[in-house]
């Protein structure tokens, strides 16, 4: 369903993107791994359009979406959720959802927009104001309850789970499992937690410098020494 | 309920209590009518403000344009002055229409690109005399007619036309801003990116609020051409018609559909009754300096601070 | 005609000097605050005025206003930057309408100082004509193009070598990454105001010294500052002297080749011109974007 070939992202004389090429499919749950300033992030924002690439190709449902616009993409099929949640200012957490549905998706169906907020545990919040009510886990929930509103095919998760404590990383992985096969989404999704990623998908994904270093199962590619080291090496990084 | 009362309340007053006492004194409802043009250009920006995220300071072109095109049909092509002020209200619409590219450019780039763009029709203006008339300006435009056996041309005509002009304007304006759109666009205010990416072509919506906006204008530039019946390019195109509109709508609250037109009565009157007689020329002085004073101690304007205060008394009492 | 066409190249030229300096200040203000002053072109204005006034009372030439230009000048720019770090919300919204509104009080005072009349230099020694082959300039549009130059190399030196003209440098790229470095980016941005103004004072004398003045001429100031950033990117020095050159020559062949009356209205195609073409500017800065 996505298809990046040979993407490049070029912020003045930096490659954050270095010609990388991946795929996800409709039935696929696909983890993105590597250290901060991998270029995970920057590879999220080129395919959702928010950063222009420098060269390569992006193809979606067979048709090529690097020139499209942001709102194309999305009504495409593309979702994605923010790493800080960007809940909609001013608005109800259902308003959210409303805008969310209305422009993404093209219809109003409350229907769907309460099964939303039921899976998303988010039905008693629904007419709170989202930018000064909601808890980080509930903001979180709101990013992916608003990527599902505007009914993707591929679901896009920037670190949905960082920055939770345990109780509620719990819950929203037990939301994260069902997600696929409940909303049939096709999913990418950026985590830190080895665990987490070998729980949740099927193939993983790793970037290092911009540049991609493994594809695989997961326990293959978490026992590749490259990935080994460029995770370590991350670690004392970001320990410093 | 409250809400709703009181508004009925206003509209019988504005109808009604001003035309039957203020009706006969050609002072005052020259005042009232000036204003309610202030308000109308402050209501349209203030769309563009609230919804649109945008800070015009050329609106000027837009209500100059407008001027223009409904004075030039109706002298020169013989137009229905009703007709003609609605396609006033287009033309300042396809002036905004130039102004597409700059859309894409971010807040501070706007506002300049527009304060630029304003010059460039009050040159035109200037400068095509076979058309404009030049800086000689075109007199004798026609004046409203009389209909219903009730003359629009008379001060009290006048002050009903511009008054319902500017309530239909409110009333779009409230049902642009509750609509699909109108959520948004109010989305758009604070994380655009965010916006976009749930499908929310977020160039389209800030340029169909451009255009509501440059119509809107447009039209009351044409009514007050038509109501002086004389217009010149320094006058059609003069800042002031930016100028006042900003401080009004900034003092009565932009956020609000009614505060810039309370803003608008009372900056207008203020400057023209105290302002004026303290400094006869110059007198904006005290208005640059009551909008300084308002973006540094009241951003949001008196409108929504008086709510609140009532609010509080409210539950106090 | 072709010695016609030369002609206005070269006073194109020699006008684009003092262009450069007020685009200049409005790109350094913004570049630290991302704040677009509205009321620097009064500002250079006020800097034109007081030179009218030393030289008509005291009748000396306009250049021995320099001095009380930069201290007025720079004294309501640091009265600017105070009002705009008082706005607590919106700051990019707010500081346009703030600065806006500066700017017509600006206006007014100037105009209740010193009327609505228009003022141009008496001195003698300015206007004298200076002829080099077939061009023509008077002596004031010679001196203070040198006097440009000169302050731009200055600021390049400024921004490239000093400690503080690093820190505007670095507060302009990465405000945050500077914060870290230990640059305070208030005291930065208060930096850039004064030099901003500076800027401002010597084109001020300049345009009095070989042109005319009105209060209305702010405004008109502001926009070309803008439409040369426009063409520019508001990144380089090189490139906003190329930007003003080119609107200063834009302007000159205009007048000579149709009327002075549109000499506003080219400057601003060519600003529509870029913006449709090229909508990076000519030497593409990116971030303009929304």
């Amino acid at each position: 369903m996505l298809r990046v070939e040979e993407l490049s992202v070029c912020f003045g004389g930096l490659t954050a993107v270095n010609k990388v090429s991946l795929s996800v499919g409709t039935d696929e749950v696909v983890g993105l791994v590597g250290p901060n300033g991998a270029g995970k992030t920057t590879l999220f924002n080129a395919v959702s359009g928010l950063a222009r690439p420098s060269s390569g190709r992006i193809i979606f449902d067979s048709v090529d979406v690097l020139r499209a616009p942001l709102h194309r993409r999305a009504k495409m099929g593309i979702g994605r959720t923010f790493q800080i949640p960007q809940p909609l200012h001013e608005l109800t957490v259902r308003e959210n959802l409303l805008v969310a549905q209305r422009f993404g998706a093209g219809q109003v169906d409350q229907q769907k927009i309460d099964e939303i907020l039921e899976f998303t545990n988010l039905a008693p919040k629904g007419d709170r104001e989202a930018a000064k009510e909601l808890a980080l886990t509930e903001l979180k929930a709101l990013e992916v309850a608003k990527a599902l509103a505007t009914n993707p095919k591929l679901l896009m998760l920037d670190e949905v789970l960082a920055g939770l404590e345990t109780s509620g990383k719990r819950r929203f992985m037990a939301m994260l499992k069902e997600l696929h096969q409940k909303f049939a989404v096709g999913i990418l999704i950026i985590e830190h937690d080895i665990e987490t990623i070998s729980n949740l998908c099927q193939r993983v994904v790793v970037l290092n410098f911009g540049k991609l270093i493994a594809d695989g199962a997961p326990d293959q590619v978490f026992r590749d020494p490259e990935v080994i080291k460029s995770y370590t090496g991350a670690d004392h990084a970001g320990s410093r | 309920m409250k809400t709703n009362a009181s508004i009925w309340v206003l509209l019988l007053v504005a109808y009604g209590a001003i035309p039957l006492t203020l009706g006969s004194n050609h002072y005052v409802m020259s005042l009232l009518v000036a204003a309610l043009v202030i308000g109308g250009i402050a209501l349209a920006w203030a769309l563009l403000g609230n919804l649109g995220g945008m800070v015009s300071f050329g609106h000027s072109a837009f209500f100059g344009v407008g001027a223009y095109v409904s004075a030039l049909l109706t002298l020169k092509a013989g137009t229905p002055i009703v007709i003609a002020m609605l396609l006033g209200g287009v033309g300042a619409l396809l002036a905004s229409l130039v102004m597409l590219p700059v859309l894409r450019l971010r807040g501070p780039y706007f506002a300049l690109a527009i304060l630029a763009y304003a010059h460039i029709f009050k040159i035109i203006a200037t400068e095509w005399t076979a058309v404009t008339g030049g800086s000689a300006g075109l007199s004798s435009i026609p004046r409203f007619p009389t209909a219903f056996g009730f003359d629009f041309s008379g001060k009290v005509g006048s002050y009903l036309i511009i008054l319902s002009v500017v309530l239909i304007f409110a009333l779009c304006y409230r049902l642009i801003r509750a609509s699909d759109y109108g959520i948004a666009l109010r989305a758009m205010h604070d994380s655009e990116d965010a916006t976009r990416v749930i499908g929310v072509n977020s160039v389209l919506l800030k340029a169909l609020m451009l255009f509501v906006s440059a119509f809107m204008t447009g039209v009351i530039g044409a009514f007050n051409a038509h109501y002086i019946n004389f217009l010149e390019p320094d006058y059609a195109f003069n800042g002031l018609w930016v100028t006042l509109p900003i401080v009004a709508a900034i003092f009565g609250g932009y956020r609000t559909i009614l505060g810039p037109l309370i803003g608008a009565v009372t900056v207008y009157l203020i400057d023209q009754l105290v302002f004026k007689s303290l400094i006869p020329y110059g007198h904006q002085l005290i208005l640059g300096a009551l909008l300084v004073a308002m973006i540094l101690f009241s951003p949001s304007g008196l409108v929504p601070l008086l709510r609140a205060s009532v609010r509080r008394n409210h539950a106090a009492g | 005609m072709l010695e016609l066409i030369l002609q206005a190249l070269f006073s194109g030229v020699l006008q684009g000097g003092s262009y450069a300096l007020i685009a200049l200040g409005l790109a350094l203000v913004f570049g630290t605050m991302k704040v677009i002053n509205l009321a620097h072109g009064e500002l250079v204005l006020l800097a034109a005025y007081i030179a009218y006034t030393v030289e008509s009372s005291l009748g000396v030439n306009p250049v021995f206003a320099i001095p009380l230009a930069l201290l007025i000048v720079c004294a309501a720019a640091v009265l600017v930057y105070f009002l705009v770090d008082l706005i607590r919300q919106d700051r990019e919204l707010n500081s346009l309408l703030l600065t806006y509104g500066i700017a017509i009080i600006l206006t007014n005072a100037i105009q209740l100082i010193w009327s609505a009349d228009i003022r141009s230099t008496g001195s003698a020694w300015f206007q004298e004509p200076v002829v080099i082959g077939p061009l023509y300039s008077m002596r004031s549009e010679l001196v203070f193009f040198v006097v440009s130059l000169a302050l731009m190399t200055g600021l390049w030196w400024w921004l490239s070598r000093s400690w503080y003209g690093r820190a505007v440098r670095a507060v302009s790229s990465q405000r945050d990454a500077a914060k870290l470095m230990g640059v305070n980016p208030r005291k930065t941005e208060l930096v850039s105001f004064i030099v901003a103004s500076i800027l401002a004072s010597f084109a001020g004398v300049a345009l009095f010294s070989y042109g005319v003045i009105q209060p209305s001429y702010g405004h008109v100031l502001t926009v070309k500052a803008f439409i040369i950033t426009v063409l520019a990117g508001m990144g380089s020095i090189p490139g906003v002297l190329v930007g003003a050159l080119l609107l200063g020559v834009t302007e000159a062949l205009t007048v000579t080749l149709a009327s002075s009356a549109l000499q506003e209205l080219a400057g601003m195609c060519l600003f529509l011109l870029v913006l449709f073409v090229m909508p990076n500017g000519l030497f593409g800065a990116a971030g303009r974007r929304g």
